[in-house]
């Protein structure tokens, strides 16, 4: 079996973003998006079961490459990449586009997502790329049981919903639907002798375009800074008078 | 400008996501029609003053391509050049599908939009609602997913009279069904919601911020931290990932407020923050701060009440 699985590197969520022209502006540092921990785990344990190869792959500047080292740090077999500046400020559907041609390397039965990034969040990109590669798209999948059969879970806004996986199929991984695994010595050690290579952009086939013009960004005047009181014991009390004059109580 | 709205529905109706962006697309004049995807039998979702077409799926089969060939037919057909669709699990699949269909990358996370000419502009909001970004779609389909509460529901009667188009069944067969339990309040419509974050230290201090919700016949929701960490089901979580919640009282409880939470909870009438860290952002958008140990707080107003 082989797993592809799609991860991306960050700027460190700790610091604010900041763009340049609209465009994210990214450090040579990034790394691995902690929503991608939770589709990587989702290969590895499939992985275990089924004897499959695990391919992370991934689009954008590569700079340290510490994101994907991350991602292979984890238990992924090797890496792919394109960067390209001619994709800087890609839009979701180029994103896909790329990302669905590099997963035709793969040659994938199964890609595995997070469910959106943390920096661009459109949360478009696992379902983008099922339909330009013509497979059933599993999506905000939140827990996954492996026997004979792997049965899926998906959050749905009534409930959740049991499918069994499809043979070949796109999921997207919701956070805290199975618990990422943190790497030991040994696991970093391995890591740096495993494969990261850059795919060329041109030996790919990308029909999508740019097709949203940047206008600005504006700030927001909305900080309240209301009263702020230091509890000493007896702080309580503003907040039970201030819901009983907000008629909560 | 010719549109179609991805239509859902919740309780036999049209959800209030479909409300909204009905009562935008009124108020923009838009030329405008309905497709609601669903499962129910006999929905509530025809009103006199649009066209509403009902694609019947089933819920014994995920069947999110043949619901897009049609919808990707519907807008060919008709000459539809701008589709919307709310924030949701099932409009976020479609809009992506459709967007492949139509070579025409959709802008998410939209608050705002206007119409000048040929052009639709959009706003979103970043960094944690402290920023607008403006942008214009250059495509002759502008697809559109728009953040719930962006705008006022659309007060519209509705009755059962409509088109129905049935989708066949797919491979992929749903073979068990879970309906979460909705009991007490909702997050997306209750008066007053609880936030918990990770000053609660443990899962299992939840209890004092449950305690505190049924005082105050309050939802509970949280941080994606501690969604996680697994302490809440991802449908509870207030953010940019999750739900976006405008109650008359917000009660943010151990929560520092990264963008991503404030995002989901800033525009909450008053906003009620309890942390340790004097310097947690959650200061900066609360009409009043408690600076203390949530544990110790909230079992105090529990008793007080």
């Amino acid at each position: 079996m082989n797993i592809t699985v799609c991860a991306k590197q960050i700027p460190d969520p700790a610091n604010e973003t900041s763009y340049d022209n609209g465009i994210i502006v990214r450090p040579e540092e990034q790394v691995l998006d902690d929503t991608d921990r939770y589709g990587i785990e989702v290969a590895l344990q499939l992985k275990e079961k089924f004897d499959a190869e695990v391919t992370i792959i991934s689009m954008g500047p590569a700079g340290t490459m510490k994101g994907l080292q991350q991602a292979l740090q984890m238990g992924a077999d090797k890496a792919l990449y394109v960067d390209d500046d001619s994709l800087k400020g890609a839009n979701s559907l180029m994103t896909a586009n790329v990302l669905s041609e590099l997963a035709k390397t793969t040659n994938a039965d199964i890609v595995i997502f997070g469910t959106e990034s943390t920096d661009g969040y459109s949360g478009t990109v696992p379902q983008q790329v099922s339909r330009f590669l013509n497979l059933d798209c599993i999506s905000y999948v939140k827990a996954i049981e492996i026997g004979d059969d792997v049965s899926l879970t998906r959050q749905t806004s009534e409930g959740s919903e049991k499918v069994k996986m499809p043979q070949n199929c796109v999921i997207s991984v919701t956070a805290g639907g199975v618990e990422p695994r943190y790497p030991n010595f040994k696991d970093i050690m391995a890591a740096k002798s495993k494969p990261i290579e850059k795919v060329e952009l041109s030996t790919l086939n990308i029909t999508a375009e740019q097709n949203l013009e940047f206008v600005g960004i504006e700030a927001l005047e909305n900080l309240k800074n209301g009263e702020k009181i230091i509890d000493e014991g007896e702080a309580f009390q503003v907040i039970v008078d201030k819901l009983k004059e907000l008629k909560v109580i | 400008m010719k549109t179609l709205i991805l239509g859902e529905i919740l309780n036999g109706t049209l959800s209030s996501g479909t409300l909204e962006i009905i009562k935008k697309a009124q108020d923009e004049s838009l030329d405008y029609q309905v497709v609601t995807i669903g499962s129910d039998d006999v929905p509530k979702i025809g009103c006199e003053s649009f066209k509403q077409t009902y694609i019947k799926r089933s819920s014994e089969s995920l069947q999110f391509s043949k619901v897009t060939d049609l919808i990707t037919k519907i807008v060919n057909d008709e000459g539809i050049n701008l589709i919307l669709g709310s924030s949701t699990y099932l409009c976020r699949d479609l809009i992506s599908f459709i967007s492949v269909d139509l070579n025409s990358s959709p802008v998410s996370n939209v608050i705002d939009f206007e119409i000048n000419g040929d052009v639709v502009s959009t706003i979103n909001s970043i960094n944690g609602g402290e920023s607008l970004y403006k942008s214009n779609i250059e495509s002759d389909h502008s697809l559109l997913l728009i953040r719930p509460k962006s705008f006022e529901p659309a007060d519209v009667e509705l009755n059962d009279n409509f088109e129905t188009i049935e989708v066949e069944n797919s491979d992929v067969s749903i073979f068990d069904i879970y309906k979460e339990e909705k009991t007490g309040p909702q997050l997306e419509d209750s008066k007053v919601v609880i936030s918990a974050g990770r000053g609660l230290v443990e899962k299992e201090n939840l209890v004092i911020v449950e305690e505190l919700a049924a005082k105050l016949n309050a939802a509970i929701g949280g941080t994606r931290a501690i969604v996680d960490a697994g302490w809440m089901p991802y449908s509870q979580q207030v953010g940019q990932t999750g739900k976006t919640v405008k109650p008359d009282v917000y009660i943010a409880c151990g929560i520092s407020g990264a963008t991503q939470h404030q995002v989901g909870m800033k525009d909450s009438k008053f906003i009620i923050a309890i942390n340790k860290d004097e310097e947690a952002p959650i200061f900066q958008l609360a009409d009043l701060g408690i600076v203390g140990d949530t544990l110790s707080v909230i079992p105090k107003i529990n008793q007080n009440l």
